[in-house]
């Protein structure tokens, strides 16, 4: 029961982050691709800010794993 | 780095400017500059009106070069060499040329295109023709029938059905449907009906929504009658679009260097009639004033001396003189460090007097995407790869300076992989007995994690201490001083954590945090209520490199994943193919998300602490070229 409930918490740590950094990057990525369309210039800066969100889910990872090595 | 610039006022006899321009256009040296202030007796050269009528007719010139160059396929090529000395006469001989040859060329290309399409056209037709050729054949004779064609998609088959049904509501036996299956994706109809009840019919396909294939007119006034019209056209189609793009080839071939030649030429003579207004005259003088690197102002003086001797003299103009000024930007980076300039790209250049930090993404970058990727075998097809894109990319373009960058990257991720252990993830420490040198990344997470935060440590202590340098360079004292703060206390933060996790010894505990409460009010002080918040910031960005840990270990689990799947093949050849094909699909992914997120680090975090945007970049006044070529000072 308590592997379940750590496995549990570490799929949560990673889930949600994953979910909030998917929401947030399908809408940069979609005012990104706009962007592009009149300025191609932008291109690097859309890049880093389609990166941006991914720290959630990396921060995320990284708890998760915490979880797993706490719990052995 | 960022060359040092210097300003430079080139003056001369009012009859010479032109001589002069040329001169500086063949150097290529001098960053025009507007002069502010013309003075009491200076004014700004206006163009003459002949001169701005010239300027236009020679952009319409250009267009119909470039038009015809576009359509020969010559566009992006250039003349190898020094550019060739130009007459008026010769402007006006590629003038003609351009103007005579752009309809020509034009319809050549117009024909062709048209040839093209009725070759599609044609062949959208042939499986219909083909299936029903004996119908079609016989259909003129039918006298008292109707007879329409149809062509539905196989997932619309259903609709055929649906037909059938309410035809033979409406018509009883009074038709006939023939269907057949084509290879693709489409299925034909042939529907055959008294002509008494062709109206009705029409209606029935109206409602089922079936639509019948439109004949175009050009080949006749139904299928029957164009059916052999088409079936000839496209037996001699390919002769005509062949003896096209032949007469294109000639052409090309006989004008397309004069072509190439009218261009450089024309867009020279434009650059200097729109260099012109740069200068400042007085009734017998000229002035140009411009930026030059500081190391290239000898060239120019030896240059105009040799040309004009003493009648036009360089001046070079104090700092002082230009202290309000934003000169432009020219990086000047040695040999290993130059292709990560093009990392650079992405971003607006530096401004002048800050810092250039292509140096020190030369060494992170690489560092970063090795250690993320870290697989001796990844690294070798990184390299691989960037040898190929090497040679098939010409010097100086963006493409060449990328895959020097890789190789390099390629090089950083075999060291880590050596470090790590791994070959295709596990697979060179199962087969071979590759032995990790540092740590085993599948076990040893956390140690992954500090390695990754203490490099990320690192990064934004060095980018703190350029932002002192540069807000110095600025002369933004109070940001300096800020900086300062802030490195001090991530210090003094620093060994407080290493203390408490009993790295370093306890007695150093309580003097690091004195410092950090000592150290808040003082960078409130210098940077406003925000700077507490700026702290917490930048200690945010320092956690932020846990990335590197993270993907890493995604990095070295899917390889690891691939190789299971490998051995589940349970086949030899299955085995290495799915193995293949997973570590190529890691591959991708493992060269993807390591640029990204290094150039992420370095632009959001790196560069946050210290780097100003907003120079202007260095363009010299010089003779065209194509755009891709180098340009290198």
């Amino acid at each position: 029961m308590e592997t379940a409930v750590i496995a549990l918490a570490a799929a949560v740590a990673v889930g949600l982050p994953a979910l909030g950094t998917g929401l947030a990057q399908s809408r940069i990525g979609a005012a990104g691709a706009a962007s592009l369309v009149e300025k191609p210039e932008l291109t690097g800066a859309i890049i880093i800010m389609l990166a941006i969100p991914e720290t959630m889910v990396i921060l995320g990872f990284v708890v998760s794993v915490l979880i797993m090595l706490q719990a052995g | 780095m960022i060359l040092e610039m210097e300003k430079v006022r080139i003056l001369g006899p009012r009859p010479r400017i032109h001589d002069t321009l040329l001169v500086l256009q063949d150097t290529g040296l001098l960053h025009l500059a507007h002069n502010r202030e013309p003075g009491p007796h200076l004014e700004p050269l206006q163009l003459a009106p002949n001169q701005r009528e010239e300027r236009q007719s020679l952009r319409r010139a250009l267009d119909n070069l470039q038009i015809c160059l576009a359509l020969l396929g010559h566009a992006y090529e250039g003349l190898a060499g020094a550019p060739m000395l130009t007459q008026p006469a010769d402007l006006d001989r590629w003038s003609v040329l351009g103007r005579q040859l752009r309809p020509v060329v034009e319809d050549l290309r117009a024909s062709l295109a048209d040839l093209e399409e009725e070759q599609a056209l044609i062949k959208k037709y042939v499986p219909f023709l083909r299936t029903f050729e004996a119908l079609l054949r016989s259909e003129r004779s039918w006298t008292n029938a109707a007879v329409y064609h149809l062509v539905l998609r196989r997932e619309d088959a259903e609709l055929i059905g649906q037909l059938q049904k309410s035809l033979e509501a409406a018509f009883g036996r009074e038709f006939d449907l023939f269907r057949q299956d084509l290879p693709g994706e489409e299925v034909v109809l042939l529907l055959v009906v008294t002509r008494r009840v062709a109206r009705a019919v029409e209606r029935v396909l109206n409602e089922v929504r079936v639509e019948e294939v439109p004949v175009p007119a050009s080949f006749g006034r139904s299928l029957a009658d164009a059916a052999p019209v088409m079936l000839e056209r496209l037996e001699v189609i390919p002769a005509e679009m062949a003896g096209l793009r032949a007469e294109i080839e000639r052409l090309s071939n006989r004008y397309g260097l004069e072509l190439q030649r009218g261009r450089a030429a024309m867009r020279d003579r434009i650059a200097e009639l729109e260099a012109l207004p740069f200068s400042l005259v007085t009734e017998h003088a000229f002035v140009i004033e411009g930026w030059l690197p500081a190391r290239e102002e000898a060239k120019l003086r030896h240059r105009l001396a040799s040309d004009f001797g003493e009648n036009v003299i360089v001046e070079a103009m104090t700092p002082q003189a230009w202290a309000d000024e934003d000169p432009p930007v020219l990086l000047g980076n040695s040999r290993f460090v130059r292709p990560f300039e093009a990392v650079m790209k992405l971003l607006p250049p530096p401004r002048y007097g800050s810092v250039d930090p292509t140096p020190l993404v030369a060494l992170f970058f690489p560092l970063f995407f090795g250690l993320i990727l870290g697989d001796v075998a990844y690294g070798v097809a990184v390299i691989a790869l960037s040898l190929l894109a090497h040679t098939r990319s010409d010097e100086g373009s963006l493409m060449h300076s990328l895959s020097e960058v890789g190789a390099v990257c390629g090089v950083a991720a075999i060291a880590f992989g050596l470090a790590f252990g791994e070959l295709l993830g596990d697979l060179g420490h199962r087969e071979f007995g590759l032995q990790p040198l540092v740590l085993n990344r599948e076990e040893a997470l956390l140690p992954l994690l500090g390695l990754a935060i203490g490099l990320g440590f690192i990064h934004i202590l060095l980018g703190l201490a350029l932002g002192v340098v540069s807000a110095r360079r600025m002369h933004d004292r109070r940001k300096a001083r800020a900086r300062a703060l802030t490195v001090g206390m991530l210090l003094a933060g620093g060994v407080d954590i290493l203390a408490l996790l009993g790295y370093l010894p306890h007695a150093v505990l309580l003097p690091a945090a004195a410092g950090l409460v000592l150290g808040l009010p003082l960078l409130v002080h210098c940077e406003g209520f925000i700077a507490p918040v700026e702290l917490l910031s930048t200690m945010g960005n320092v956690l932020s490199y846990a990335r590197l840990m993270a993907l890493g270990t995604a990095s070295v689990m899917l390889a690891v994943v691939a190789n299971q799947l490998s051995e589940a093949a349970g086949h030899l050849l299955l085995g290495v193919l799915v193995g293949l094909l997973f570590h190529m699909l890691n591959l991708v992914l493992g060269v993807f998300s390591p640029t990204i997120h290094s150039l992420r680090l370095h632009y959001v975090e790196f560069f946050g602490k210290f780097y100003v945007s907003g120079g202007v970049p260095y363009r010299p006044f010089t003779h065209w070229r194509p755009e891709g070529e180098a340009t290198s000072t």
